[in-house]
């Protein structure tokens, strides 16, 4: 009898079942190493995405939530609304600063009652604890309802992000002692505030909803405009890019001649899917802004931007899912006479949906994420007003969730690191709803037989 | 078994397809050679021959489903009474509604298995209201000896039926566009022997009402079910005759090498 392997020697007849000889041994041996590596692979790719969310989550959910100085404001008649008639043009003539000093009296009344002592502060320290967006609010709410006026209204105030850094541990009185624009004086009244409930942290819807704003208030800053932004850049890039991709995979996959060009084609979308984002950002200021003169900073310009990005990526997913449908479902319509249209719409589609519908809403997170061709565009401008209403507000400059945190981070208050956090949380959360709502859709196709 | 049973061979003598001449050329492979064949009205025509020996391809020309083949160049002169086939003015889709095709492996559509039947009409239109497509669905299910079987459970997937059933499904589908020849590729190749039985007595059934050509690796089946066989060999046609007479007393040597099992 000749040994199959030079390294071990074959098992002699009659060797026992029970006990391995050497060549099983190593057998099982590289197979447990090789199951160690798998998982400690795995293992080393889940702890980055715990060491990833651990970071974000504790940097940026403090962002929604936002420390309020809530004080009674006595709105007065005289001073607001001149004429006495409440017309809420006219009324526009009291500026941001009429309703500062109300807000600046109040607090200093509201001190007052409460037997706070401000001797160790000057006024404006006291008032400083105010932040400058309080009185636009105020305002704000006034126009908006102008039966108010008259009224004593309790009102929540912002405070200044150093006093809410305070509240959540951002600032301390030795960094307070070495900054500018806060004292250890004023941390102590904070102090003496949220003893006798005037100051402290609450919810901060407005972190969603209010529109970005200046780097000295960083407290009123909001991802509104981004999130509108980034949804109309969404409606344009579904809207353009599922049909066309669409309606490209079937000609390509199914009614194009094989033949050389049709190579090269499919050999270019390949290549255009790995084409690094910014290019096509420059692409994009070149033929949409500059030849066809779209305005800078539209969701319009974006979105059409995005679509260039996503659409190999959607014919690649759709033709890959249109090959995978048998092609004897193909020949069952065709034997029974249906049109090669017929064919493809009645049953190679409807199989080929949930593919189609997962790459789609993938390329959709991507685009949702990217960053890097907004800002050739435009997008990273600083947008106060928030776009219309489609389809005129698609080309009313807008900022996007990416371009958002882009931004925020680039502000020297560290205010705008928890902010910045935050935005990347609102992003992430769009992701997951977007990956969910795949699944979802992929698994109720399916589901149909 | 009733393997043999070459008596009682009915023949109609009107040729419902006549191939004269037919070449099939797959991008530079030649693979089918100069052949001649009559398919005859209400008649079970059989192609037997060995694997890669072109039957299947000469099955496929007589519905052009070779068109959908990129490197396929058919020439030859293949009619369906009288009118040339392969005329640039014939639409293919018309052409297959009139010859229908049932494949080796069941290939029901994933949907209903009313759906399966009923979609042949609806996209001929030959149904003008719902109950005349219920009408069809119901015939051509008990055509194909499904009726009894499913007619309780006519909205469930027709995937889910047995293999058996799922090629008869797939006959069921074919016969609801009522076509004048009926195109079978190997169509018990994937079934067990019973559901084999079921469908060679189908066969013999559906003969009554048109032309059934049957593309078949057994030659037992092929002496069961047909009164004319054609043997191919490399790309060409053999011999062609009533099937009784191939099978009992062939004039070509290799004709008789192969069901004798010497050759394929």
């Amino acid at each position: 009898m000749t040994a199959p392997s030079l390294a071990a020697p074959a098992p002699a007849k009659g060797a026992s079942l029970i006990a391995p000889d050497a060549r099983t041994r190593r057998r099982n041996a590289s197979e447990r190493r090789f199951r160690l590596l798998g998982l400690s692979a795995v293992g080393l790719g889940l702890l980055a995405l715990v060491v990833l969310l651990t970071s974000v989550l504790g940097n940026g959910l403090s962002a929604f939530r936002q420390t309020w100085i809530t004080v009674p404001v006595t709105l007065d008649a005289a001073l607001l609304d001149k004429e006495g008639n409440r017309n809420p043009e006219e009324m526009r003539q009291v500026t941001t600063l009429g309703y500062g000093k109300l807000l600046e009296a109040a607090l200093i009344a509201a001190l007052a009652e409460k037997g706070i002592a401000t001797d160790a502060l000057s006024e404006k320290e006291v008032t400083g604890l105010l932040s400058k967006e309080a009185a636009a609010d105020l305002r704000t709410a006034v126009l908006a309802d102008p039966s108010l006026v008259g009224q004593t209204l309790t009102f929540r105030a912002l405070a200044t992000s150093r006093i809410d850094g305070y509240f959540k541990g951002r600032v301390t009185r030795e960094s307070a002692a070495r900054d500018a624009n806060v004292t250890p004086a004023q941390l102590d009244l904070a102090d003496r505030m949220a003893a006798a409930g005037l100051i402290g942290t609450q919810g901060n819807a407005g972190f969603l909803t209010r529109p970005d704003a200046s780097e000295l208030r960083p407290e009123a800053a909001g991802l509104g405009v981004a999130i509108l932004g980034s949804a109309y850049m969404m409606v344009v890039v579904l809207v353009l890019s599922l049909p066309i991709g669409v309606a490209a995979s079937i000609y390509l996959e199914e009614l194009a001649p094989r033949n050389r060009w049709t190579d090269l084609i499919e050999i270019n979308i390949a290549n255009l899917a790995a084409v690094p984002s910014i290019v096509y950002g420059i692409l994009a200021l070149a033929l949409f802004i500059n030849i066809l003169g779209l305005p800078q900073s539209a969701p319009l310009v974006g979105g059409l931007v995005l679509t260039l990005m996503t659409l190999p990526t959607i014919i690649i997913a759709t033709r890959a899912s249109l090959k995978a449908v048998p092609p004897s479902i193909r020949d069952a319509a065709l034997g029974v006479g249906a049109s090669k249209m017929q064919a493809i719409f009645h049953h190679v589609l409807p199989l080929a949906m949930p593919g189609i519908l997962t790459g789609t809403i993938l390329g959709l997170a991507r685009a949702l994420g990217e960053s890097a061709p907004l800002l050739l565009i435009g997008m990273v401008a600083f947008v106060r007003d928030f776009p219309g209403a489609p389809p005129q507000g698609l080309l009313d400059p807008a900022a996007a969730l990416p371009v958002q945190v882009y931004s925020w981070t680039q502000r020297a208050d560290p205010a705008f690191v928890e902010r910045a956090s935050g935005a990347i949380i609102v992003l992430l959360a769009f992701l997951l709803a977007m990956n969910a709502l795949a699944i979802i859709l992929r698994r109720r196709f399916e589901r149909r037989w | 078994m009733n393997d043999m049973r070459l008596t009682e061979r009915v023949v109609t003598e009107t040729a419902k397809m006549t191939a004269r001449g037919v070449q099939v050329h797959y991008g530079t492979n030649h693979a089918l050679k100069d052949v001649d064949v009559d398919i005859l009205d209400k008649t079970v025509t059989a192609f037997i021959g060995p694997s890669g020996c072109g039957k299947s391809t000469f099955l496929r020309c007589l519905n052009r489903m070779n068109d959908t083949v990129a490197s396929a160049r058919v020439t030859g002169r293949i009619e369906m009474d009288g009118q040339d086939i392969y005329d640039p003015r014939v639409d293919p889709v018309q052409l297959r509604a009139k010859v229908g095709m049932v494949f080796q492996k069941p290939n029901p559509f994933p949907k209903s298995i009313y759906e399966n039947v009923a979609y042949g009409p609806k996209i001929h239109g030959l149904a003008r209201s719902k109950a005349d497509l219920d009408e069809i669905v119901e015939t051509s299910l008990r055509k194909a000896a499904l009726w009894n079987e499913v007619k309780d459970r006519l909205t469930a997937p027709g995937t889910g039926l047995s293999g058996g059933q799922q090629q008869r499904l797939c006959i069921a589908r074919a016969v609801a566009t009522s076509p004048e020849v009926l195109l079978m590729d190997e169509p018990c190749s994937a079934l067990d022997p019973i559901a084999t039985a079921q469908v060679e007595e189908l066969i013999d059934e559906l003969r009554a009402q048109f032309s059934v050509v049957i593309v078949t690796h057994s030659m037992q089946q092929a002496a069961r079910v047909s009164q004319r066989t054609a043997f191919f060999h490399l790309g060409s046609l053999v011999e062609y005759g009533e099937t009784g007479h191939i099978f009992t007393n062939p004039t070509d040597p290799r004709t008789e090498a192969y069901i004798t099992g010497r050759i394929g």
